[in-house]
């Protein structure tokens, strides 16, 4: 026998988990139950717990199944989602990375190339035809063509985003 | 039009058995609504009794067979199947005590639990509702498992997550307790 348990607990459990306590129980095991303390804190314990789970087995208003199947199907369908986007999310940052790498090393690069040919830009575009001849002699029109370029970045990223927000 | 009427059979109690071995995830939509109509009730009442809050056993029920339906778990029949969800509903209650402050449900005040006790007013057994909000939520879910679901230890060790070989001590303390405030109430 276990310290913590009587040797005829497991009869006893039989009896009460199958319905038969005390009506079609041996007398012999009726006074056993009120002589041990074990098997009658068990007795006392499980008839309130199967008496309470009787009566809170009427209580609930359950959910249609059909609900909540169909809301695991969303939930699956969207978890599935979730994990090919992953990849797709993580070739994106990568290749932006790599773009911006790229980009800087073609600063260093050709740098110098890259400045004389902004320099040549309002010229080759004959773009000093469209502001006085006294703002194009002050200060080159670098002041246009930098804005300008600025102003289509900006624009091409509210497009951006714009169009990913919809997707 | 009500939309459950889209959803053929879906309401029908008696859907077909759980194939030994496939995933939770694999039932078809009769299959669920057989296997909830077995079920539900039974997680309900433990939640309710446990967590001493209709409310929350309501939300924990839909989650636990929601996530119970997305599992890749694989279930070995009815009785694994159950058990599994008693599982996951073993785990979305920790979660719930878990959200507040403390750390662990085993340092959470008493009174976090009595305080939230509507449903000691209306429980029938007028003995078992106090009874049961004194006693820790631990003791409760081991109490509740072993006598009123009839789980062994080692059913409900899988369950809780709890040792197996600690679940017949702390089971052995909880029912002496319980039945010593059973016994005070029923004096008074």
């Amino acid at each position: 026998m276990s310290p913590f348990t009587c040797t005829r607990e497991r009869e006893v459990t039989e009896l009460l988990h199958q319905g038969y306590w005390p009506e079609a129980c041996p007398a012999e095991l009726r006074t056993h139950v009120e002589t041990c303390r074990s098997c009658s804190d068990l007795v006392l314990v499980t008839q309130a717990l199967q008496t309470s789970r009787r009566h809170a087995l009427d209580i609930p208003r359950l959910e249609s199944p059909g609900a909540l199947w169909w809301r695991a199907q969303l939930r699956r369908r969207n978890a599935a989602i979730e994990s090919v986007g992953r990849p797709i999310l993580g070739a994106q940052i990568f290749a932006f990375m790599l773009l911006i790498v790229v980009a800087a090393g073609a600063l260093v690069w050709k740098g110098n190339l890259l400045r004389a040919w902004l320099a040549d830009f309002p010229r080759a575009l004959h773009l000093d035809a469209l502001v006085p001849s006294a703002f194009s002699q002050s200060g080159g029109m670098g002041w246009i063509v930098l804005p300008a370029i600025a102003t289509v970045a900006l624009l091409s990223g509210v497009l951006v985003y714009f169009a990913t927000e919809k997707q | 039009m009500p939309w459950e009427s889209t959803i053929p059979n879906v309401l029908a109690g008696d859907g077909q058995p759980l194939a030994a071995g496939a995933p939770a995830a694999a039932m078809d939509n009769e299959q669920f609504a057989g296997f909830y109509a077995r079920s539900a009730r039974s997680l309900w009442a433990y939640l309710a009794r446990v967590s001493r809050d209709r409310a929350l056993a309501d939300d924990l029920t839909q989650e636990s067979y929601v996530r119970f339906l997305c599992a890749s778990h694989p279930v070995d029949g009815e009785v694994a199947a159950r058990r599994y969800l008693f599982r996951i509903a073993t785990n979305l209650l920790r979660d719930h005590w878990r959200r507040p402050q403390s750390s662990s449900i085993d340092d959470m005040p008493e009174e976090f639990f009595t305080a939230r006790c509507d449903e000691g007013q209306a429980d029938s057994m007028a003995m078992l509702g106090p009874a049961m909000a004194q006693m820790r939520p631990r003791d409760r879910q081991l109490l509740w498992l072993a006598y009123a679901e009839g789980y062994s230890h080692h059913e409900i060790a899988e369950v809780t997550g709890l040792a197996s070989a600690s679940i017949r001590l702390l089971l052995f303390r909880a029912r002496r307790r319980m039945a010593r405030l059973l016994r005070q109430k029923g004096e008074a």
